[in-house]
């Protein structure tokens, strides 16, 4: 009896020395926090940062693009492994998939900027935080959102000239097309098919990045009813007789089905598409992920529509 | 009522109860054909009944009916619709009649077409197309439909070599294998979906099963092992009424009960096979289907399995029909349309039944 006591007694002792020895350890640094600045995400997080940041983690393939873009590919630490341009970009260490992430290898990394995207809001963001970890999301949904996710970016990062810099670039080319394809009449944009997918017949709908640059290039998109990504029928299709069919490919492995159903689906032949023989494949990186490389997509976008207006 | 084994009927009722069935085989052909115009006249874009008709009669001989419609609404008709009708209705035949074979032969109400590794074996087969590189997806075919038809057959091959014991395959070893490597295959998709990446969609939508993109190419191919089965199976029906005494009385009778497992697991797993290959792995049809037959015909195998041909065919069309129209113009996956009406109908008849229906 004596001696359990006696245990508990030291058990005390240490552990009371162990808390004080680690308030003492732990002020100094509190001590020369500077007030944090704190900043809005776009998922309308409040996020505070106390200076700029020099080991960030892309979780997302558009998020590595942007920061390459911006120049910081030295302190990018880790990506996904979906994450494929720029090509040095794939020399990382990869922290797992773009929905699927280790939060174990994260936290071995210890970064003081994750840059997230919406899909990771409900599970990975909070566990994240929950390890005592900055992060920060990017959610574009569209073009002009695209533009703030860069500045934002370069905001958090200490970069906001390269970020002004890179965004004014975008934006000139992006009026260079627009300039030429606002006024267009109806009857001068064409029925645009874009193949997401072919088995399930899968297309871009409105909400979707490439419903907004078909729109943008001079187009007119058939499924611009349709909400999102969204399967559509084949029958439908052959009803609204497109004029062009863009088929997206790549999907990170260089894959181009859904370009060969285009030219061979027997029931697309009689289509004004296949009959001019305007079938176009794009990857599919650059229309529906939301990085710098956006412009491009629709600078391709407005040659496969309006080859006549950009040459 | 007309549930009782046909043995035990009075001699009287079996003959009325006979003629009552042939007329059931004439109304439900009319009924057949009748859902199959209807699924062909509806679909995402409009089309009049009246034009639908036109254009099919169009395309018979001898009637000469001017073309008064646009050519993509032939095209709609002709060579979307109903090749997709046409090969609805066979994959609903088919395994509504491997269904009752597996059923009768196993004595078990249980029983579906994927009991002993047809589902599964398929899927990894398809599973392992989908995973191939892109070279193995230019041959000029589709690879997949190959190698789901090529991985049912091998499955089912093994359950069945398993299960051998002796001269003779008992049929709860049979079972028991089809369970058990089953599971094995099961998992084995399972991981292979999961390290699938971004090719996982297209994976999941093939398990579900789709009629989407059905052709008259894929008809080409699915009739002939459809029809030749189940005309094979049907021949056998007496023999499958002999065989739910029990094999022991059977073989007394002068059945040789092995011969004829073998016979009929064979034509029902290629009926099975060959529709699964193309749209996938379609649940509930294949186990729905007789149980309802029996519980309104009896269980006469001879009448049972026409029977379940017309109901199978029928009730795949009308569940395709949803599956394509409730949320037009995209399209709910059939596997979720047959599960949803056939296990509350299944719970139902389970609740419903006053003595076993088997």
């Amino acid at each position: 009896m004596k001696s359990k006591l006696y245990w508990i007694y030291i058990i005390c002792l240490v552990s009371a020395i162990a808390l004080v020895f680690s308030a003492s350890c732990a002020s100094p640094t509190e001590s020369t926090l500077t007030s944090p600045t704190e900043i809005t995400d776009q998922l309308g997080r409040t996020v505070a940062l106390d200076k700029p940041p020099q080991r960030i983690i892309s979780l997302a393939p558009s998020n590595t693009e942007i920061l390459y873009a911006l120049g910081l590919a030295d302190r990018v630490v880790a990506v996904t492994d979906y994450c494929n341009y720029p090509s040095e970009a794939e020399e990382k260490p990869t922290i797992g998939g773009f929905s699927t992430p280790s939060i174990e290898e994260i936290v071995a990394l210890s970064p003081d900027l994750i840059l997230a995207t919406s899909i990771h809001e409900t599970k990975i963001i909070p566990q994240l935080e929950g390890k005592g970890l900055t992060v920060l999301a990017l959610n574009p949904k569209t073009i002009d959102s695209v533009l703030e996710a860069i500045l934002l970016t370069g905001k958090v990062a200490g970069v906001e000239e390269n970020a002004a810099e890179l965004v004014d670039g975008m934006r000139q080319r992006i009026k260079a097309v627009t300039d030429r394809t606002t006024s267009l009449p109806p009857e001068q944009r064409p029925r645009v098919f874009y193949i997401v997918w072919h088995d399930p017949l899968k297309t871009a709908g409105s909400g979707t990045l490439q419903n907004e640059l078909i729109q943008k290039a001079g187009g007119t998109n058939l499924a611009r009813e349709l909400a999102d990504y969204a399967n559509i029928s084949l029958e439908v299709v052959v009803r609204d007789n497109p004029e062009v069919i863009i088929a997206g490919v790549g999907h990170g492995s260089g894959q181009d089905q859904t370009f060969q159903y285009a030219q061979a689906e027997p029931r697309l032949r009689d289509t004004d598409a296949r009959r001019n023989s305007r079938l176009y494949a794009i990857d599919s990186d650059l229309t529906s992920r939301p990085g710098p490389r956006i412009v491009e997509g629709l600078e391709k976008l407005a040659q496969f529509i309006h080859p006549e207006l950009f040459k | 009522m007309s549930f009782n084994p046909v043995a035990t009927e009075p001699i009287g009722a079996y003959f009325s109860g006979r003629r009552t069935r042939l007329y059931s085989i004439l109304w439900l052909s009319i009924a057949l054909v009748a859902v199959m115009l209807l699924a062909t006249s509806i679909g995402s874009v409009h089309i009049p009944l009246l034009t639908t008709f036109r254009i099919l009669l169009a395309k018979l001989p001898l009637l000469d009916i001017p073309q008064t419609w646009q050519s993509s609404i032939g095209t709609i008709v002709l060579e979307i619709r109903l090749p997709r009708v046409i090969l609805a209705g066979l994959v609903g035949a088919a395994l509504a009649t491997a269904g009752a074979t597996y059923q009768g032969l196993f004595r078990n109400p249980l029983a579906d077409p994927y009991l002993i590794g047809v589902a599964q074996g398929a899927s990894l087969g398809a599973v392992i197309g989908f995973l191939l590189p892109m070279t193995w997806h230019n041959l000029g075919f589709n690879i997949i439909p190959l190698l789901a038809f090529t991985g049912a057959l091998v499955a089912t091959a093994a359950v069945y070599g398993l299960a051998r014991v002796g001269k003779s395959v008992p049929v709860t070893t049979l079972i028991l294998a089809g369970v058990a490597l089953g599971a094995l295959l099961g998992s084995i998709v399972s991981y292979l979906i999961i390290s699938s990446g971004e090719k996982m969609h297209g994976i999941i939508f093939w398990l579900m099963g789709s009629f989407s993109l059905s052709q008259w190419s894929e008809i080409g191919v699915v009739l002939p092992y459809v029809a030749v089965g189940t005309a094979f199976i049907i021949i056998f029906a007496r023999v499958l009424n002999v065989m739910q005494l029990d094999e022991e009385q059977a073989q007394q009778l002068g059945v040789n009960v092995e011969r004829l497992k073998l016979i009929l697991l064979a034509a029902a797993t290629l009926i099975t096979a060959a529709s699964v290959s193309f749209v996938g792995t379609i649940g509930f049809v294949g186990i729905i289907t007789p149980h309802a037959v029996r519980l309104i015909w009896g269980a006469d195998h001879r009448f049972l399995l026409p029977l379940s041909v017309l109901t199978g065919a029928i009730f795949m069309i009308l569940a395709d029909l949803v599956a394509r129209t409730v949320l037009a113009p995209t399209e709910i996956p059939i596997g979720v349309i047959t599960a949803i009406c056939g296990a509350p109908f299944f719970l139902y008849l389970l609740r419903r039944r006053k003595k076993a229906i088997f």
